[in-house]
């Protein structure tokens, strides 16, 4: 999962802010749990539970952040 | 204890590097089983590992120091920064949870949990398992619980020579911090409960198991997510709130391929239990006792297979 944010473009990458959990941990369960997760792997963004499941294609990821980022900076 | 070996376990927390761990040991001031655990180049780090086995620590030394990779350090580096001091004495032996070994290959095991102090279901638990021709009994915590028998609880362990691990209450007896509505206990039995395991492994034909009590041993000093085991206790206590969650189900299946056990027990609920779930099996144990008798477990191999059955006797007394 990391690896497929790794190679988004740079102009995505300095507007997110990336955490990768480590589900063998407590700190990953714990955040798994508190995001209410069911399966493997799962994509938050913003706390929102996105994807299930599944590593989402590059652009439907893009897409999604940029709208988000939209949204956001609209609303402030 | 008799028997105990001179090798010290250590779990050294990095910075700056990859893996946020690395566990070693140091067996008569030479360097063992060295794992950089949690990340990294695993390739590497195993490379490492096999280079400095066995190799005194003054030595090893000299291979490690002055490797930089990034952030001012590396791996070797950080190894080296672990080694130097455990041997300076700031780096302390980690002990998060000790694991004991059924070291023979079983066909029949008998598992008791609860038994919170009472001595006298003990031994009807026993009675009824020696007519089924158990080969070793597993007894795990509570040992102790709100009784004033819990030293003859103990008593009855040792001479039955019963596998026993700690539970939580026994674990704060060790400790000294048990609750209030705890009873007095002598000291002597408070060390002996301080040596029993937190974890008991066994072996039954091609599987392997683990038994354990519940949640407080990842709240011990020192309890690393990397430790062995750990992964199974984090998955059965945290992720599935002791297989009674169901919806996480998927994402345990997830994580089972890197389970060291086939076989994980534990007995934290109090509530009768088994699911088998990609091939693994887990079982919850129930009390020892009820209303209307006593109860233990029955684990079997056959025909390759796993067979769990809870077996009760009626008992009125005690």
């Amino acid at each position: 999962m990391a690896e497929s944010v790794k190679v988004l473009p740079q102009d995505i990458q300095e507007i997110i802010e990336v955490h990768e959990w480590d589900m063998r941990t407590r700190e990953g369960v714990q955040r798994f749990r508190e995001l209410k997760a069911k399966s493997l792997p799962s994509v938050a963004l913003d706390s929102d539970l996105v994807y299930e499941s599944l590593i989402p294609m590059q652009q439907e990821l893009i897409d999604e952040i940029l709208r988000r980022y939209k949204e956001k900076n609209q609303n402030e | 204890m008799a028997g105990e070996t001179k090798t010290k376990r250590f779990i050294y927390p990095t910075q700056g590097v990859c893996p946020p761990e690395i566990h070693f040991k140091v067996n008569n001031g030479s360097l063992e089983e060295i794992r950089f655990v949690g990340g990294g180049c695993p390739g590497n780090a195993q490379l490492v590992a096999r280079l400095l086995e066995g190799k005194p620590l003054t030595e090893a030394l000299e291979y490690l120091v002055g490797i930089d990779c990034r952030n001012g350090t590396s791996c070797p580096d950080q190894l080296a920064a672990a080694v130097t001091s455990a041997k300076n004495g700031s780096l302390m032996p980690a002990e998060s949870f000790r694991v004991h070994a059924d070291v023979f290959d079983r066909c029949r095991v008998g598992l008791i949990s609860a038994i919170e102090g009472n001595h006298v279901i003990l031994e009807k638990l026993i009675q009824h398992m020696q007519a089924s021709e158990i080969e070793a009994c597993y007894c795990l915590g509570n040992l102790t619980g709100e009784s004033d028998q819990n030293k003859d609880l103990i008593q009855k362990i040792r001479k039955h020579k019963i596998f026993a691990i700690q539970g939580a209450n026994d674990w704060c007896y060790a400790q000294g911090q048990e609750n209030k509505y705890l009873p007095p206990l002598e000291q002597k039995d408070r060390d002996w409960l301080l040596q029993l395991p937190q974890v008991l492994r066994f072996q039954m034909k091609q599987k392997k198991g683990i038994v354990f009590f519940g949640d407080y041993l990842q709240r011990l000093p020192d309890y690393s997510d990397f430790e062995p085991f750990a992964l199974e206790m984090n998955m059965v206590c945290g992720l599935t709130n002791f297989m009674q969650d169901e919806t996480v189900f998927p994402a345990l299946e997830a994580m089972i391929p890197q389970f060291q056990a086939d076989i994980i027990i534990f007995s934290q609920l109090k509530k009768w239990g088994h699911w088998h779930i990609s091939g693994k099996d887990f079982i919850s144990l129930g009390p020892a006792s009820d209303a209307n008798g006593v109860s233990w477990g029955q684990l079997e191999v056959a025909d390759e297979k796993i067979e769990f059955k809870v077996m009760h006797a009626e008992y009125k007394g005690g």
